[in-house]
């Protein structure tokens, strides 16, 4: 399903520190299906989260979110979390966020305005996070269109069947003659 | 203004044919793509996503698609078994030609030994640790299951080119192997991140006498601080080690002079202590003189990090004569097959053996919770790639990671101890 990224998104914050590794996020090793990841994510930092993350919440992080391995962070979504926006975030994590069409925003400076629980304002097309509360913000960077384009698709896979349809259609047609 | 080795690699590989800078994004041109166990299920799952019901339709190249089945090798489970199954019958559908399915090892380390990268390809890889290639001079990264779907149908993948970071070390390479020393002081120093994103451009007088098995190990690490990339320069030794493993011609990237570096770090190597990361980060470093006198329960050399020739050398080396300390559990796993057969005609399988070393199997599990598992408050001194909390079992468990000498010196003083006060001639 594709994601609008001008949507802008709402949410509660959970909040968490630096050089987040794919290991808590998705502890695949010891829970090798989704079920089972759904109850144990992020319980490395916050044992609670599983259990008390609602959906539409928004998970906010320190520099280098998502390091580690290559595994996506797909069952952040599961749990019902509606973006992440982070200082700063490892490659393979963002590359698995766009690919999937998870909403993953680098906002620097976002750690300082905003606390656990507090609600933030997501504004893509502003380019800005805000604290609902206090009206702190800070800037968000844009992506290049080729990544919003993926977004809107609904990730790397839809965009790839999209390209190769269309090349399959460029072949069987006819060329046009002018 | 010139190029750095990302930007010659991407202008050269950019399908509208225009050089590229650090920041531009472009559509690349893939010269091989390595898949481990994803190639089944994951692959599956991302065809059915983008509404192939029955799979890939294609793949772009059999020639350049490398299938080697490193995590699941030999089968721990029922379900490995099927998965490989599965992936035997994918892989003759699509009609892949390399194949490594019946054969243990780590895929980085076969992807080396069998010679299917060269100096200046763009090579791809469903695991995080493909940035090792770069030490063969080959712009190896780590991409998504998402971006193998794509890369494995079009041969062609998005990248944004990176900034480079220059790490010049400098300093004579020792008797025995410190690039683990080396990029865990980078980490500790500079930060986990210091690359975040960036290609790395290892130069100097240590980094052109060093080793190939050293550099891999400086490369693979390439990720633990964020690396895109993580070159060495293509020379002599790069062509020695790849002369009887390929006959395929090749062009390796080299930097221009006036490149444009984000950062440049300089190391004295000569002047670098032991250091070991402490749980749970890799950038939790410090001397081994603030742990000494740690009990450990367990010890590992192995890895795609550290499960090559020089690494098993240095411990059969420091080993022979001695014992494994009591209640020690000492695990030794070549990084593949290839590595293994050296280390046995040249003895030091027995020397290991002799000691009271686990030589274990070839392959990827003694990095994760798959060999060799840790119980609660259970200590291990590791020079295999991350001591994430539960990385080795139970989430109450220790995880240090050290060089391989160091590793060794813990084994047989079971407890963290500087090796020059372990074994003589350090």
């Amino acid at each position: 399903m594709g994601f609008e990224i001008n949507t802008v998104l709402r949410g509660r914050v959970w909040k968490f520190g630096d050089s987040v590794e794919t290991d808590a996020i998705n502890p695949y090793y010891r829970y090798p299906t989704m079920d089972e990841l759904k109850l144990h994510t992020m319980e490395a930092y916050r044992p609670e989260f599983a259990s008390e993350v609602r959906p539409g919440d928004i998970l906010v992080a320190g520099r280098n979110f998502g390091c580690g391995s290559s595994r996506p962070g797909l069952v952040l979504r599961e749990v019902g979390i509606a973006a992440i926006v982070v200082e700063s975030v490892a490659r393979l994590f963002l590359r698995n966020s766009v690919d999937r069409a998870i909403p993953i925003f680098l906002a620097p400076g976002v750690t300082s305005i905003v606390e656990d629980g507090e609600t933030l304002v997501i504004d893509y097309p502003a380019a800005r996070v805000t604290n609902a509360t206090s009206g702190a913000s800070v800037a968000l960077r844009k992506f290049p269109p080729l990544i919003e384009q993926i977004y809107r698709v609904g990730g790397l896979p839809e965009f790839a069947r999209e390209r190769y349809l269309r090349e399959q259609q460029a072949r069987t047609e006819p060329p046009v003659r002018t | 203004m010139g190029l750095t080795m990302a930007e010659k690699l991407f202008s050269a590989h950019n399908l509208s044919g225009d050089e590229v800078r650090a920041g531009d994004v472009l559509e690349a041109r893939i010269d091989g793509a390595m898949v481990h166990y994803h190639a089944a299920e994951p692959m599956h799952e991302m065809a059915a996503q983008a509404g192939f019901p029955d799979g890939m339709p294609r793949v772009w190249d059999p020639e350049r698609v490398y299938v080697l089945l490193d995590h699941h090798q030999p089968t721990l489970s029922q379900k490995q078994a099927d998965e490989n199954a599965l992936i035997r019958k994918e892989v003759e559908r699509l009609g892949i030609r390399c194949f490594h399915d019946s054969e243990p090892g780590i895929a980085h380390q076969m992807m080396a030994d069998y010679g299917l990268m060269r100096p200046g390809e763009l090579v791809v890889g469903n695991d995080s640790h493909t940035v090792s290639y770069g030490a063969l001079n080959v712009g190896g990264t780590g991409i998504t299951r998402a971006d193998m779907f794509y890369a494995l149908l079009f041969g062609e993948l998005w990248f944004q080119v990176p900034a480079s970071v220059r790490v010049v070390l400098n300093g004579q390479p020792r008797n025995y192997p410190i690039a683990k020393d080396i990029i865990l002081y980078l980490a500790g120093r500079y930060g986990d991140d210091f690359a975040g994103s960036m290609a790395i451009e290892y130069t100097g007088s240590f980094a052109s006498q060093v080793s190939i098995d050293s550099r891999m190990c400086l490369s693979a690490h390439g990720v633990e601080v964020g690396a895109k990339l993580a070159f060495f320069a293509c020379d002599d030794a790069t062509r020695e080690f790849l002369a009887p493993r390929t006959d395929k011609s090749y062009t390796p990237v080299a930097a221009d002079a006036d490149a444009h570096y984000e950062r440049e770090i300089s190391v004295d190597v000569d002047e670098l202590p032991f250091v070991v990361a402490r749980p749970h980060q890799f950038g939790n470093v410090c001397d081994v003189d603030e742990v000494v006198g740690q009990r450990i329960n367990q010890a590992q050399i192995g890895s795609c990090a550290n499960g090559r020739f020089e690494d098993i050398e240095i411990a059969a080396r420091m080993l022979k004569g001695r014992k494994v300390a009591k209640g020690v559990r000492f695990l030794v796993s070549p990084a593949s097959q290839a590595v293994y057969l050296r280390c046995v005609k040249e003895g030091l399988i027995e020397t290991l053996l002799e000691a009271g070393v686990q030589v274990i199997t070839p392959g990827c599990g003694i990095c994760q919770p798959r060999v060799g598992f840790l119980s609660d408050r259970e200590v291990c001194i590791t020079s295999t790639t991350r001591n994430f909390k539960g990385r080795k079992g139970s989430m109450n468990a220790d995880i240090y990671l050290a060089g391989p000498l160091t590793v060794a010196a813990a084994a047989v003083a079971g407890e963290i101890a500087d090796p020059r006060k372990v074994f003589d001639g350090i």
